[in-house]
Formats: structure tokens, sequence, C-alpha cells
């Protein structure tokens, strides 16, 4: 099926966007819920939205749809002002809730025919095809089904009429580590197709894994927007080298030259020395400071989002390096 | 003859879809809020016809024998006034007594006004109601549709129970008119939809199950209570123009026939308060 972005938008200079939202702002009573959030989501690309609880990912979600209706700012979905998109617009739309509540007295089968029934139309089998992926009973009683079934259940119903935006509210939560790679893989299936997924969580790891963009949001602002390799660059890697013939004195003098080196611990051992520390920036620097050395172990750890995103959390402005704990900071590979 | 290096032209702007998606049930959420509730439809209907079938067949020996008109007659006229049992002695005041003025319209009220208030209120304090309006459906579509089927259930009510009463109209002795019947019987149905439409509408307020209960209680209680004080003495005769129950069944519609306006007025009302509904949902933030 031709989806509508391809061909109407195909062949105009800029890609269009999915959402487009320009300062949002949401007050409930005297709480800003939204200080004037601005972004920008391609089409057919995963934006995902990180923040602690509270931060306003629920209220972007809720106002995009007009759940909640903006005390000023506007958003468009799909080409659509948000105010004005109706049921046409939202059928071509897939929303998971953050917090899942569904229909209990009833079986998993009959609640997504209902849903289907009131969204786009469903591909015959597609139910089904989506359950096996999830090892989900449809036949059961929702009522009976655990959290992370529901959360399943969730999953299937946003994403069974292959919609041409997907807005997921901590789409992962309740799921075990098999369920949430099976939805990862999902997310990009749908990218693939041209569909566009706007994603938040508070769990940075599966927004790294399917992101392309990532926007930080912290007390109903958007602190930093960046492409998830932007983030990485910045992030926080933590190593770990044993090398032989040298001193501690030695290795410490040599490490401490490294520009983003930090929180450096050397210990002697039996034959020379160990050193754990933390790096951050580019990595080339540090690989021909211990380019002479006789190394005989080193570990450098996958960038960790999390650890560079909460620091943005504390503080928008200055990312702290705690140089206390730096013992109990070492991270086992 | 086209030149085959001629790159065709391009074509039309794919027209934006129109509403033309397969459905595969017309009314979707009028016909989801039916199907959820048989249980409670089942329930309540067989709870009506327990209370029609005890009461019914008790007319010839309790109603209709002169001892027990005496026993009524020395009873305090204020508590025969508030139960409306001062025409227990006639078939007529007896079933409206009894059942149209009891315990159906207890029944009916509660039916009606739990299904009004669960229906958005509660849907939305549960958190479905955002997932429902995140789909295909505008906030009007759904407070009309679940109106129409709360409409659609206490009319089976009424069916219910007018049929019974029918049914026991010869065995239990009650010759009463069948129109007037029919009449009396839209009349309780009128009651319970307006009280049901105002726990709606309190609960499509408010967001919440509780708000539309006390709306609709507020309706059917007020309502009874105004009537029997306005029963009571002349001076509180004035209350009786604000309670929707001395309006339904104030001038014995089961004896004399139901008002074809007054009937018209309680389905109206209860229309009005739907588009009440619709109004007020389409003005909310939803789930907060």
């Amino acid at each position: 099926m031709p989806r509508l972005a391809d061909v109407t938008l195909g062949r105009t200079t800029t890609p269009p966007a999915a959402i487009e939202a320009v300062d949002l702002v949401k007050r409930f009573g005297s709480t800003v819920a939204l200080h004037g959030v601005s972004f920008t989501v391609p089409a057919g690309s995963v934006f995902g939205v990180i923040g602690p609880n509270g931060a306003g990912k629920t209220t972007i979600m809720r106002s995009l749809l007009d759940l909640i209706r903006l005390t000023s700012g506007r958003a468009t979905l799909l080409g659509t002002d948000s105010r004005k998109a109706g049921p046409a617009v939202r059928r071509r739309i897939g929303f998971l809730p953050g917090e899942l509540t569904l229909e209990g007295r009833i079986t998993g089968r009959r609640l997504l025919n209902y849903y289907a029934n009131i969204s786009g139309p469903v591909a015959t089998g597609r139910i089904d095809d989506l359950a096996d992926r999830f090892d989900l009973d449809l036949d059961r009683t929702v009522r009976t089904l655990s959290k992370g079934n529901k959360q399943k259940l969730g999953i299937v119903q946003a994403f069974m009429h292959e919609p041409d935006l997907l807005l997921l509210d901590e789409p992962t939560s309740g799921l075990d580590p098999l369920m949430q790679q099976e939805f990862l893989r999902l997310v990009r299936e749908a990218r693939d197709a041209g569909q566009t997924i706007f994603l938040s969580s508070h769990v940075i790891s599966e927004v790294q894994q399917a992101a392309d963009e990532v926007a930080i949001l912290r007390d109903g602002r958007i602190i930093t927007i960046a492409g998830v390799d932007a983030l990485r660059d910045t992030a926080i890697r933590h190593l770990r080298l044993h090398a032989t013939g040298i001193g501690v004195a030695e290795l410490t003098n040599r490490l401490t030259r490294v520009d983003g080196l930090g929180q450096l611990t050397c210990l002697p051992t039996g034959l020379g020395a160990e050193a754990t520390a933390t790096l951050s920036g580019a990595i080339g620097p540090f690989v021909q400071a211990i380019a002479p050395l006789q190394l005989t172990d080193l570990v450098v750890d996958e960038p960790d989002l999390e650890e560079s995103v909460l620091t943005l959390y504390r503080s928008p402005d200055t990312i702290e390096v705690e140089d206390e704990n730096s013992d109990a900071r070492t991270v086992a590979s | 003859m086209t030149d085959p290096t001629t790159i065709p032209p391009a074509p039309a702007p794919a027209p934006v879809p129109a509403e033309t998606d397969v459905r595969r049930t017309p009314l979707p959420i009028f016909t989801k809020a039916l199907t959820d509730s048989w249980r409670s439809v089942l329930w309540w209907s067989i709870g009506l016809a327990a209370a029609v079938c005890l009461y019914l067949p008790l007319f010839p020996s309790l109603g209709g024998s002169d001892q027990m008109q005496r026993l009524i007659d020395s009873l305090p006229a204020e508590l025969t006034r508030t139960l409306n049992y001062d025409q227990l002695g006639t078939a007529p005041g007896y079933t409206q007594s009894t059942i149209f003025g009891l315990i159906g319209y207890l029944l009916l009220s509660m039916a009606a006004i739990g299904w009004g208030a669960s229906a958005i209120g509660g849907d939305e304090e549960s958190g479905q109601l955002e997932l429902t309006l995140a789909h295909g459906v505008t906030r009007v579509q759904v407070a009309v549709q679940r109106f129409l089927a709360l409409v659609v259930k206490v009319l089976i009510l009424v069916l219910v129970t007018f049929v019974l009463i029918l049914l026991w109209n010869a065995p239990a002795g009650l010759n009463l008119n069948g129109s007037y019947l029919l009449g009396t019987s839209l009349l309780l149905g009128g009651l319970g939809l307006v009280s049901g439409s105002a726990a709606l509408f309190c609960g499509a307020l408010t967001g919440r199950r509780i708000w539309g209960i006390g709306g609709g209680a507020a309706v059917a209680v007020l309502g009874y209570v105004f009537n029997a004080l306005g029963n009571q003495t002349p001076d509180l005769r004035w209350l009786h123009s604000l309670s929707p129950y001395y309006a339904a069944f104030g001038h014995s519609p089961l004896q004399n026939g139901a008002d074809a306006w007054t009937l018209v007025l309680f389905y109206l009302a209860a229309l009005v308060l739907c588009a009440a509904t619709a109004f007020t949902l389409r003005q909310r933030d939803v789930g907060v």
C-alpha cells in the first residue's frame, strides 16, 4: 500500500515532517507541564523522547492526539493541525498509552476487534501474526493476562493497522528482555516500511537501540535534541587496562594527560600496573597514549548513554564529574 | 504516438484518503457499549421481573381486600402519602404504588444511573476512554453512541416490566388498560433515562464515575423526596413542580392515561442532557 507521505511529498525537495511541534505550552492550573517544547519528527524516522517520570512525555503525546488542549503553541500531525485532526487522521495513527488500561472481561481477540473497528483497516491475519511474534494468547480473557501480556495487547493494538505514525508511550514497560528485542525489531520494520515512530521512555537503552534522534526532556523542557550518534560521542565510556613493565606513577602520569579521561585509579599488580578510568569524547588520543605500553588486557565499554543523559538530568548546563566513589564506579566488563 | 524517451507525466497527487475505510460494525461504539453490558441488563431484568412477580399476584389478597384497606386507613396519613399507598385499593393504584412508584422506580433508576455514570466518567477514570478517543472516532460520536446504548438498555428494562405486568394482568385480576400501562411504562423509562442521562452528563463533566452517580442519584432521589413532601401539605405542594417523579406519576397515568406531552418532554430532556454531554466532552482535557 503506498503511503500518503511517499506519494504526495516524495517529489518535494524537503522531506515531510510527520510531527511538527512548535512551542507547546500546557498548564494545569498553576503547574506548568510543558514550557514551550518544539521538535520536528521527519517522516520515516524513529524519534525518542527520554526523561524522568513527570518530565512531560505523556503530556506531549496526549496533546498531539488532542486528548488535552494546549495552552499555547501548535502541533501538526501528518500535515494536519492537531486541533483539527479528525477521525481520518487518527485512523493513520497508532497509539499506546503509558498507563495502559484495557477492558478485562473479554478476550484479547474481541478487544482487538473492537479497536480494529474504530481504527484504520486491519489486514486479515495481521493480528494473529503480531500475536504469534509476541507469543500472546488472544483467546484468554484480558483480566487473566499478566502485565507484560497486556502490554503486548497494547502493542498489537497500536501496530495492527500499519499506521503512518505511531505514538508509543513507554512501550516496553512490563516486557521481558526477549520481548523488548522483538518490539525493537518491530519498530525497525515499521521504520523500514516508511512508518514514523515517536516513542518515549525513561529507559535509555531502548531509545538508544531504536531511535534515530533523541530529545531529552526535563521539567517540561527539551534540554537537547541529538542524533543517537552525537549523543554517543558525548557519552562516557568505562575502560580498564593492564600493562606490564610499568609502575603506577608512570602509568598515572601517561594517562592523566589524555583529554576527557576522568576518575583515574591506578593500582600496582605483580608484573606492572592496572588502571581504570572513564573517557568522554574522542577515543583517538587515548589509543595513542597507550600505544607504547605492553598491554596484557584492555577493556573499553560500549558508551553508556544512560550515564551521560543522567548528568544532563542533574544539570542542564554543566556536566559534572564525580571524583569521589571512583572505586565504586569501576565498571565490570 | 508517444516518444519512448518522454518521461511520462507525473501522476496526479494522490487524493487524501476519504472516509472509505472498511468497517465491520456500523456504530462500533454503540454496539460495544450494548454488548458489554448484556450481563447487567440481564440481572436488572431478573430483578424487575422478580419484583413484578412478587407483588402483582398478591393484589387480590392485599390491595383488593377490605381488611388491607382498613389497615392502610389506620396508618398515619403522612406515611401512606409518602409511599403512595393511599390508592392501594384499586388495581391501577396498587400497581402504581408498588411497581412504578417504588420498586420499579428504584431498580430502573439504579440501573440507568450506574450505566450512565460508567459510560464516560467511569471509562475515563479507568483510563480506557483515552485509548478509544485516540482512534478514528470523535468525542461527539462516543457521547452520542453511548447515550443511545443507554436508551436501548433502559427501554429493554421497561419492555420487560411492561410485558410481565401485561402477563399478570388477567391472572392477578388487575384488568389494567393496556395502552395506559404502555404509557406509564414509557414514563418510567423516561424518568430512568433522565436520571441516567444526568449521570452520563456529570460523569462527562468530571471524568469521575462517582460524580456521575452523585448527579444521577440527586435527580432520582430529590425527585422522589420533593414528590413525597409535596404530597404532605398544601404549603409544600410547590415542590411538585421541581419533581420529575411527580411530573410522571402525579396524575395517576395508570388510571387516567399518560400525557403525551409529558412523555415527549422526558425524552426531550434526556436528549438535551445527551447534547450537553457531547458538548462538555468536546471541550475538556481527557484523562488528566
